[in-house]
């Protein structure tokens, strides 16, 4: 009798925890950075998963890698007149928080398809980006060199334009290589490169 | 046009995110859209409910975001429509640049989160009570979202009300917005086209300017002899001033007269009427003077204006009626710009606060955020970007950003940022 009446005890406490729910149970407040990023997802997707080819998807990004290009974005090194503004809003509301979320969420790899062609050729284009980015397409967290594999293309090919172009981040020396690597690539070269680092999983 | 159900653009850009429902796609739930079953306590509450009135940029937001919050909460959206069209991109449609087929969408990703949609209006509010009444019934609710968007104050200009079938405002996208497109495009070589815009405040402040350029590039391109004539009742272009006055270099077409304010229409003469001149017209779009939806007028949750809603900043609720929350256009006492982007950003904000009050929790301050684009010709466009934080429990703007200059860089976000909202709305 004893036994079984601790058991109801057990199963009626589970089943109260789980009715009241609310902000308490076990959901998406319960990271601290969730609320903090909530704007971020009219952009970037529910949990940093973007589903559009422009926007880059912020799921599992490194919190070291991110943090920078906050910084980096907030004091106008890297420009962006999108970004700017919301880096600021980070930074006040707590970057360690909002780069611990995205890192902590799961990346759906972007759902925008690439042409088989297109990712062929650009796996030959991409032999020279692996010496930092590596084989997988994954970069190096602890270099801060950023993952590019099932990343939006639409994004991929923008920053090579702007690397090419010498727009994004014009006064970090650490880029200067791949700046001059970015301009040895003819433009159709640049889509060919999206299409293989947006298709590696 | 309602019956134009298409999902391919959505499906295409939004890949694995949304899942196909069967045709057919978003249903009454229990009601089968039966006006005369909704009588009495029609959809009795069994645990914690929130109700949310209208299913647009900030209303669906809302609904999804409740559910994703916390699945123990039941949602009910009252929403007439049974497709969402979006207003950001269908200035693009009276150029010919999109289908309307590419900015319509159906609810089936609000109802695979388990929100309960009722494809009906709601007739007025008893906060007193917690219900809203449906029909020849009501519904009770724990907290209720109100997002009514806007409504034309079509008694400001004589002549206009009884002229809705000719003089189109297609301000709120859908069929008007088709209609306003054919009617552009039958107008002949060399015809004048007059557009005019009403005072602030109203939905989408660079909207007017967007549309001026839109018009005049599918003028430009098809009928190089026509003419556009804006009435700004205005004193200069209200949002992105440079960046529009740059973009209209492009398009000597543009004949832009500020501090025009429209008082009268008239479609047996095809003239308009300003304070102090007339003008003949082949092609008229008058955007009418606004105020906050209808239901939110009713229910008297406007302030002394008789316009628009004033609303605590953090969690929405009205300062008029307890439990009632209003979120997008309707709102007004925020630095905010009347656009899709903060109604959505309401949403999600509002449907947090909720979640935590519900669950006897305080609300987390928590800013929207502001991301607006405007095309200036097919390919190019410019933006304006607001960040924003809360001080002393209101929202208070941290930044404002422009594009330097417009450029199809920016047109390629463009396309980004709406495919990435439509699915954080409705998916």
């Amino acid at each position: 009798m004893m036994a079984r009446g601790s058991v109801l005890v057990v199963v009626v406490g589970l089943l109260v925890a789980g009715a009241v729910g609310g902000a308490g149970a076990a959901g998406p407040l319960d990271h601290p950075g969730f609320a903090k990023a909530l704007t971020c997802s009219a952009c970037h997707g529910v949990a940093g998963n973007s589903k559009s080819s422009a926007m880059p998807i912020l799921a599992g990004m490194s919190a070291a890698y991110f943090t920078r290009q906050i910084e980096a974005y907030a004091k106008g090194d890297r420009p962006s007149p999108e970004m700017e503004p919301y880096a600021k809003y980070v930074l006040q509301a707590g970057v360690a928080e909002v780069a611990g979320y995205f890192a902590a969420q799961k990346m759906e790899p972007t759902p925008i398809p690439a042409s088989a062609a297109a990712a062929a050729r650009g796996k030959v284009a991409a032999a020279a980006c692996a010496i930092c980015h590596g084989q997988d397409g994954k970069g190096d967290a602890a270099k801060l060199i950023p993952s590019l594999a099932g990343q939006a293309p639409g994004y991929l090919r923008e920053q090579m334009i702007l690397f090419k172009q010498d727009t994004r981040n014009p006064k970090d020396a650490a880029l200067k290589a791949m700046k001059a690597l970015m301009r040895t690539i003819p433009d159709p070269g640049i889509e060919d490169l999206a299409a293989y680092y947006s298709s590696l999983r | 046009m309602r019956q134009r159900v298409t999902r391919r653009q959505f499906l295409r850009t939004a890949g694995a995110g949304i899942s196909l429902g069967l045709a057919g796609g978003a249903v009454s739930v229990g009601l089968g859209g039966c006006a005369p079953a909704m009588k009495g306590d029609f959809m009795p509450k069994g645990g914690r409910r929130v109700v949310v009135v209208g299913g647009g940029w900030g209303g669906a937001t809302a609904a999804k975001y409740v559910r994703l919050l916390d699945p123990g909460i039941e949602v009910v959206l009252l929403e007439p429509n049974r497709e969402f069209v979006s207003c950001p991109f269908s200035n693009l449609v009276l150029s010919g640049v999109r289908k309307l087929d590419s900015i319509t969408f159906r609810y089936d990703g609000l109802q695979k989160r388990g929100v309960k949609i009722l494809h009906e209006a709601a007739a007025a509010i008893e906060p007193d009570r917690r219900r809203v009444r449906v029909g020849e019934g009501y519904l009770e609710y724990d907290r209720l979202v109100v997002s009514p968007g806007i409504e034309f104050q079509m008694e400001q200009i004589q002549g206009l009300a009884e002229s809705q079938d000719k003089v189109l405002h297609a301000w709120k996208a859908g069929p008007q917005t088709a209609q306003l497109a054919a009617q552009l495009e039958s107008m002949a070589d060399g015809g004048v086209f007059v557009l005019t815009v009403p005072p602030v405040a109203y939905r989408c402040p660079p909207g007017p300017y967007e549309r001026i350029c839109q018009v005049a590039w599918y003028l430009k391109t098809k009928k190089p002899r026509a003419k556009l004539i804006v009435l700004d009742a205005n004193q200069n272009i209200v949002s992105k001033t440079g960046l529009f006055r740059a973009a209209w270099r492009d398009y000597p077409n543009i004949d832009y007269r500020p501090s025009s304010k429209v008082i009268a229409v008239d479609p047996s003469t095809r003239e308009v009427r300003t304070e102090f001149d007339r003008e003949k017209y082949d092609v008229v779009n008058v955007i009418p003077p606004q105020r906050a939806g209808t239901i939110a007028v009713q229910a008297d949750l406007v302030g002394a204006d008789k316009r628009w809603c004033e609303v605590n900043h953090v969690t929405y609720e009205s300062v008029k009626a307890k439990n009632v929350h209003v979120i997008g256009d309707s709102t007004t006492g925020l630095p905010v710009p009347k656009s899709g982007n903060i109604a959505n950003a309401m949403g999600k904000v509002c449907a947090t606060a909720i979640v935590h009050l519900l669950g006897g929790k305080p609300a987390p301050e928590l800013p929207p955020g502001n991301t607006c684009y405007s095309w200036v010709n097919d390919r190019e466009a410019i933006a304006v970007v607001n960040a924003y934080r809360i001080e002393g429990g209101k929202v208070v703007q941290i930044e404002q950003k422009l594009t330097p200059a417009q450029s199809a860089l920016v047109g390629h976000r463009a396309v980004g940022w709406a495919q990435s909202i439509w699915h954080d709305m409705l998916a």
